[in-house]
């Protein structure tokens, strides 16, 4: 005897693999990750984000409210020290700053030597959600400037 | 498949008929695995199978799609998933002692690679009696592509399996 459910509201339907029973898929929620960002950037003695921005204010990555975590990947060709920073604020519903300056989630020595690959998390733990990130490297020895190659992906 | 249009009314008479039934139908428990195979418009699957298939291991480091050439990835396209875990099997009458390594790295929009080489992810060797199973977990996710390679000093074949989750938190 063939199994019938209530379909759009006015039709009933035979339970079949094309027409399955309605279900509640609970407590589970599938994370895919988006790649926000793939840039290039020289690094040099003055702190630039990873677009080469020195504008203090900018944001590196915006509308990053739905994410909970980013991962920074990177390739380094260049092994002089630097120091990252990574900087976190909210917006309103406009888009505009809560207000001026950032929060510091996190500041550090960049690891890893010529040619080498890296991986940061953003927040390192907890969640994130922030609306905003500015990403900044500054060399802060050597005398050569390297290239560095960035990721970013975003995930649920 | 059938189906068959009716009225409210006629609707209504027949949930009267069978209250339980319709009433119990309108959200059924159910298992998270069955739920994906059923549902129509799910999104794609949190565990995915990336690769399998079996690998002749030697002395040299191989991936284990079998190729000696270090720039070939052995699984691509790995963003969305958090976690691998790589399943296997090897034949043979002797004991397993195989040295397995594991290296990651991302690509750019046009998937070629940020820069040259890989990332190490870890090394290892697995050992174990005969003809048991083996199981690694690959905990740093979200890199582009992964080469998994493994080594033997004793010539044996390694059947595999590497899947991929997304993770996934109860809300």
């Amino acid at each position: 005897m063939p199994v019938r459910f209530l379909k759009n509201a006015s039709e009933l339907a035979d339970v079949s693999m094309e027409s399955p029973l309605p279900v509640q898929v609970a407590n589970a929620k599938p994370v895919p990750a988006d790649t926000l960002l793939v840039a290039t950037l020289t690094v040099d003695t003055t702190a630039r984000d990873l677009l080469g921005s020195t504008a203090a204010e900018l944001p590196t990555l915006d509308n990053c409210g739905q994410y909970r975590r980013l991962v920074w990947f990177y390739f380094r060709t260049g092994a002089d020290s630097t120091t990252y920073r990574v900087l976190a604020r909210a917006t309103d519903h406009n888009g505009a700053p809560l207000g001026t300056g950032w929060q510091e989630l996190a500041t550090d020595t960049l690891p890893g030597g010529a040619n080498s690959w890296g991986r940061i998390e953003i927040p390192a733990s907890s969640d994130g959600y922030y609306d905003q990130y500015r990403i900044e490297v500054q060399r802060t020895a050597g005398s050569s400037n390297y290239n560095l190659i960035s990721k970013i992906v975003g995930v649920r | 498949m059938s189906a068959e249009r009716i009225t409210r009314r006629e609707m209504l008479k027949r949930l009267i008929v069978a209250p339980v039934g319709a009433a119990a139908l309108a959200t059924l428990p159910v298992r998270e695995g069955s739920a994906a195979v059923l549902q129509p418009y799910y999104e794609p699957y949190f565990v995915a199978v990336l690769w399998e298939g079996r690998t002749r291991c030697d002395s040299l480091w191989r991936s284990l799609k079998g190729d000696v050439v270090a720039i070939l990835p052995t699984v691509q396209g790995t963003t969305p998933y958090d976690r691998l875990y790589w399943t296997g099997y090897a034949l043979g009458s002797a004991p397993v002692n195989v040295n397995m390594r594991v290296w990651a790295r991302a690509v750019d929009h046009n998937g070629v690679p940020l820069g040259n080489g890989w990332r190490a992810i870890g090394q290892a060797t697995i050992q174990t009696p005969p003809q048991r199973w083996f199981r690694v977990e690959i905990p740093e996710g979200h890199w582009d592509e992964y080469r998994l390679e493994v080594r033997s000093a004793t010539p044996r074949l390694v059947y595999s399996r590497v899947i991929a989750s997304q993770g996934y938190w109860k809300e």
